[in-house]
């Protein structure tokens, strides 16, 4: 066994870098796929299934909506002032539901990945909650907080802050229902890419601010993008805890869920469709939104765990 | 800018990093953290760096106290071990951050970034990302933006540990001619030996968070301190003996050891390493050992000789210069006789 005394001069070690060509694939044996007719028997129910469940409901949505004619739909969305004001309320809970728990959700997993303190298990727990609890039941637990008989009641009359039925509870229900979804998205990406980048930052000079905005701030962005998505989807839809807490006062406090219960009771079933296809139309616009950026998310959170090694 | 570290004691929960450790790097010099994994040099360059709080002490750059002062504002240039690059900015933009967060004209920051670029040979691969760089060209850039700022003081966190042999060889040679240019106050950590050997004016050798050693590399080779640091540094054969009246004996073998008078018999370890033992074809004295040659390594200058003593079950090492081989004409199976031409002793203490 020779060892060289003399290293071979130095050369850059970019010199050395060829391609790596891949060996040529082996065709699949026969014997190692399942048969046909397992994959073709399984893949056929599934599409069974969701004919049944999604497409067909999804597409009778849209016909009942228009049964009574193009005409009719657009009075229905826009000449009806209830209506009007449930689609306008929509836009403004699930928009102000979203940016309280974008705050809290990048907060809290910051938090959570980068520290370690009292109670941080118990936080974690705690954002996962609102996945477990019935969204009724959550809807209760704010009305027995802010209602008249309620913890909070009687100092909330006096200085005139009214939460139930109004919109402050409309957006504080939406916010705890929709509270896991950015932190659950953020806590794996953040705990992958790891606090180096930041600590490097911060041994360059830059201050906390400079190093959030600069450095945590780009290497999260496709993972929040995906969470705030998934929260003002589930945020839009939200029926059971805006409904205990609302009063279902028309005009006032249905949002566009309650609006298509309240016009489908009063047998304005044309309405209610309508109401129901804008719904259906936002739930396709944020699936499409989000097989958009869940690759972009899957991609930066894949990279993240691949760098460290 | 001088270092120095004043009874640190750092301890992650029930585990103690650091146990009162004090450390002086003089001004201009690079000195290596050596030790193995869990001896606490990463922790103590943390701490010093002011990315760690110990629990207890105190952290000094030349006369200032920066204990309590962060890392951002001890203006340190700090390399982790795995890069910790930017990923998502371009090598350009890695190099220019911490001229940028100092609000720098940019002007100048150009010039500097291509200046820093040209010294690392890498002016092309300025546009690039850092998932398309290799291993040494991220680790080049790390080193470069540390030092963009002009720090007072360069901190290196096993820097070379996850690069190929020959990537490590040239950046080791590549740091300490750096260091002969611009005289940088730095630390590096390390596990490897040789590295830390081949690149640092003082060596500092840790163990379970205390300091076992510190000198030159030559002072710590040739007069360890114990028989960790002897053993940490470079191969080493080891006979268990007993020590009485002056003298170490193993079985038939006897060896002076004026150090230990007492009558009273002692086991004790005998640390010679391989270059230290000499082959003969006969016995020469007492302190002669019989053994058998059970493989010949030949490796340039020296030939690396197992022997195995039978008479001890024991395997020993020996290198013999190529010269001196040729001389004796050893082969494999011949019975030889192995002598010492000089040994270290540890005794160990005794728990009263």
């Amino acid at each position: 066994m020779r060892i060289d005394l003399d290293p071979p001069p130095a050369t850059s070690d970019d010199v050395h870098h060829h391609p790596v060509v891949p060996p040529p694939q082996a065709p699949v044996a026969p014997s190692r796929r399942d048969p046909w007719w397992v994959r073709w028997g399984l893949t056929t129910l599934a599409l069974l299934v969701l004919t049944v469940l999604v497409i067909i409901p999804v597409i009778s949505v849209f016909y009942n909506a228009l049964a009574a004619g193009v005409h009719r739909y657009f009075a229905n969305l826009f000449l009806d002032p209830d209506t009007r004001h449930s689609i306008l309320l929509t836009l403004a809970v699930a928009p102000t539901a979203v940016l309280c728990n974008l705050i809290f959700g990048v907060s809290a997993a910051w938090a959570i990945a980068r520290f370690r303190f009292p109670f941080r298990t118990t936080l974690i727990t705690f954002i996962d909650m609102p996945f477990s609890i019935s969204p009724v039941v959550a809807g209760l637990l704010f009305v027995l907080i802010f209602g008249q008989q309620g913890y909070l009641g009687p100092w909330l009359k006096e200085h005139g802050i009214s939460i139930l039925f109004s919109p402050p509870g409309l957006v504080i229900a939406t916010t705890f229902v929709t509270l896991p979804f950015v932190a659950r998205e953020l806590i794996p990406v953040m705990e992958a890419i790891g606090p180096d980048e930041e600590l490097a930052a911060i041994s360059l000079g830059a201050r906390a601010w400079q190093v959030w905005w600069k450095i945590t701030l780009p290497n999260i962005r496709w993972g929040l993008l995906y969470g705030v998505i998934l929260c003002n989807a589930r945020a839009m839809g939200e029926f059971g805890a805006v409904s205990v807490i609302s009063g279902h006062i028309s005009g006032q406090t249905d949002t566009m869920p309650l609006r298509v219960e309240k016009a489908f009771q009063e047998f304005n079933l044309s309405g209610s469709f309508a109401v129901a296809s804008v719904l259906t139309m936002l739930a396709v616009a944020t699936l499409l939104l989000k097989v958009t950026i869940e690759r972009k998310a899957r991609k930066q959170l894949a990279e993240a765990r691949d760098s460290v090694k | 800018m001088s270092i120095t570290a004043r009874n640190i004691t750092k301890r992650f929960g029930s585990f103690t990093a650091l146990d009162n450790v004090t450390l002086e790097a003089p001004a201009g010099s690079l000195l290596a953290l050596l030790g193995p994994s869990g001896s606490g040099k990463t922790t103590l360059l943390r701490i010093i760096a002011g990315l760690e709080v110990a629990d207890s002490g105190s952290v000094h750059y030349q006369a200032d106290e920066v204990t309590h002062h962060s890392a951002r504002d001890r203006n340190v240039g700090f390399v982790f071990q795995h890069y910790a690059l930017f990923r998502h900015m371009t090598v350009f933009e890695n190099v220019a951050f911490g001229l940028r967060v100092r609000y720098w004209p940019e002007k100048k920051v150009r010039e500097r970034v291509h200046e820093l670029l040209h010294l690392v040979r890498m002016d092309e691969l300025s546009g690039k990302y850092p998932s398309q760089l290799s291993g040494g060209q991220r680790q080049r850039v790390a080193l470069v933006r540390a030092l963009a700022a002009s720090p007072k003081v360069l901190l290196l966190d096993e820097p070379f540990g996850a690069l190929d042999a020959k990537v490590r060889q040239e950046l080791r040679t590549w740091l300490r001619k750096l260091h002969d240019e611009i005289h940088i106050t730095s630390i590096f950590v390390t596990h490897d030996q040789e590295e830390a050997f081949e690149v640092a004016d003082q060596v500092v050798v840790m163990r379970s968070g205390r300091i076992e050693q510190a000198g030159t590399p030559m002072e710590v080779f040739e007069h360890p301190a114990n028989a960790f640091v002897l053993d940490f540094l470079g191969n080493v054969n080891v006979f268990n003996v007993s020590v009485q009246n002056g003298m170490a004996k193993l079985g038939s073998m006897a060896m002076p050891y004026p150090e230990y008078p007492h009558s009273e018999s002692r086991d004790a370890s005998v640390y010679v390493r391989p270059h230290e033992l000499r082959i003969d074809r006969f016995a020469n004295g007492a302190s002669s050992l019989q053994a058998k040659i059970v493989h010949i390594t030949p490796a340039g200058s020296v030939v690396k000789v197992r022997l195995r003593a039978d008479e001890f079950g024991l395997l020993l090492n020996v290198d013999v210069a190529a010269s001196e081989f040729a001389e004796l004409k050893l082969q494999s199976g011949d019975v030889v006789y192995v002598s010492p031409r000089r040994l270290r002793l540890f005794v160990p203490d005794y728990a009263i």
